[in-house]
């Protein structure tokens, strides 16, 4: 850079970057996802907010499959008198049980919808109110690209502690059931394997879920111009 | 997003232009097309910054101050005319090359300073650099050193949260300063301070200025503002009224009284 003639008043290393410039972000994944995670510091409670949906959502999908496959399991490989004493209390219904499932899937699906639309309102309201943030770092020299992994990597934090939060929830509501219902041996018909799935499953769910919800509101996010960093509002 | 691949082509200027102007706008016109209407925010504007100047636009609401304030801040492109920042026409850069003009040319500072509260200011200045791509070490030498020519060497790990808004100020100073930028852009930047501490702040522009030959152009209503510019452009109606140097500038402070 010494030997180019313009270097001495600042602009020559200008016309050399943009010719040498391959369009890699120089910033590193680990710098962005740093950032990301402070974002979320910043604003815990609102990113609370955000997740409570999938928590709840979560929560309710990992008691259903709980639940379910306990009774299931009760009832392909219980004792003999524990699933008698179960229908004659009338807490195993074997001739309805798929017509319960259907509709409980329904619901799980509805639920789980609903808690969609609820991530994509919450960040989009979120993405709204960082209109200067954004702008800010535009100004500083930050790519679209750059804003859009910001925003999806705080979506996998908030998507990956509101989904442990769910499982716990679910989990323990699930466990309780089967303690109350059918008594402590229920739970050790629950082969490992299919529970280990099923916790994979939800995980992966609430993870996705919440990932997908954040696409739009990123994008928009992304679209921001530095300009916003002088509004006064939106 | 654009497509961010595209490569535009240029050819360095002369040598004695780059060595004098850092920005020049050429019949710059802006217009805004809000609901069938034409709207001209610019109305054939010539404007041109010498390198190491301090200039001020002045003017009232309305009269395009902030339009052309941001098309020499490469926030906003002309829709006729030309904008040339540090002998670049801004309106043949792609969104990468504009975050790059942004990221290394200009530093910005805003009238509502526009910190991460809860970064200390350490982190705040190195930000800019994060993006240019500098190491940590160098980025973090570079910004304690910019942080004590803005006089808060004591205050590198604090936070905004626990700064006074001069304090903040001064912040947003140091980290317009993280990649020695050829411009110091400032909107409004005493707008949200008190008398004296905007007065300071003021001062803190007018000795980067001198120290480091950065030049600082202002939008501003402050009047304490015209006795430090080098050049004053008062602009009204889209257009630049007249420029005024530093020497021809009367300052009266007005009175009312009951009739």
């Amino acid at each position: 850079m010494d030997s180019n003639p313009q270097s001495k008043t600042g602009n020559g290393e200008f016309f050399e970057a943009r010719q040498a410039k391959s369009e890699i972000d120089p910033l590193p994944v680990r710098k962005v996802v740093k950032i990301a995670w402070r974002a979320i510091r910043i604003r815990i409670w609102r990113s609370l907010l955000v997740v409570s949906g999938i928590i709840l959502a979560i929560a309710f999908l990992t008691y259903i499959l709980c639940s379910d496959g306990l009774a299931r399991h009760v009832l392909d490989r219980g004792s003999q008198q524990l699933v008698q004493q179960l229908t004659k209390d009338g807490l195993l219904d074997v001739e309805n049980a798929a017509n319960q499932r259907v509709q409980t899937y329904w619901m799980v699906g509805l639920a789980l919808l609903i808690s969609f639309v609820g991530i994509v309102n919450a960040m989009l309201m979120s993405v709204t109110e960082r209109f200067r943030e954004i702008g800010t770092m535009k100004c500083l020299g930050a790519l679209d690209g750059f804003v859009l992994k910001l925003f999806l990597f705080e979506s996998v934090f908030e998507g990956a502690v509101g989904t442990t939060l769910g499982l716990l929830i679910g989990l323990l509501l699930g466990y309780l059931e089967g303690l109350s219902l059918y008594g402590g041996e229920a739970w050790r018909l629950l082969p490992a394997g299919e529970f280990g799935t099923m916790l994979a499953g939800c995980f992966a769910a609430g993870l996705v879920l919440t990932v997908l919800g954040a696409l739009y509101p990123a994008h928009q996010a992304a679209r921001m111009t530095p300009v916003m960093a002088l509004r006064s509002e939106v | 997003m654009e497509n961010e691949n595209r490569k535009a082509n240029l050819t360095p200027p002369p040598e004695d232009v780059l060595a004098t102007y850092v920005v020049r706008a050429i019949a710059v016109r802006r217009t805004y097309h809000m609901g069938g209407e034409a709207v001209h925010a610019l109305n054939g504007v010539d404007f041109t910054v010498h390198r190491g100047e301090y200039i001020s636009i002045m003017g009232p609401s309305g009269s395009g101050k902030t339009t052309l304030f941001n098309m020499i801040g490469g926030l906003d492109k002309p829709s006729e005319g030309r904008v040339y920042i540090d002998e670049v026409d801004i309106a043949a850069l792609n969104t990468v090359e504009l975050a790059w003009l942004r990221c290394h040319k200009i530093g910005y500072i805003f009238q509502t300073f526009n910190l991460i509260p809860v970064a200390t200011a350490l982190d705040n200045v190195m930000l800019p650099m994060t993006f240019a791509g500098m190491q940590q070490a160098e980025a973090q030498d570079k910004a304690v050193d910019l942080l004590k020519k803005v006089g808060l060497g004591e205050r590198i790990l604090h936070k905004p949260l626990e700064m006074s808004g001069g304090q903040q100020q001064r912040v947003a100073c140091a980290r317009a300063l993280a990649n020695s930028p050829a411009i110091l852009l400032a909107d409004e930047p005493t707008a949200n301070l008190d008398r004296h501490t905007g007065e300071q702040i003021i001062d803190l522009l007018k000795e980067l200025n001198e120290t480091e030959g950065v030049s600082v152009i202002t939008a501003t209503h402050d009047h304490k503002m015209l006795a430090v510019s080098d050049r004053i452009a008062w602009v009204r109606d889209g257009k630049i009224e007249r420029f005024q140097d530093r020497g021809e500038i009367e300052i009266k402070e007005g009175s009312m009284q009951a009739r």
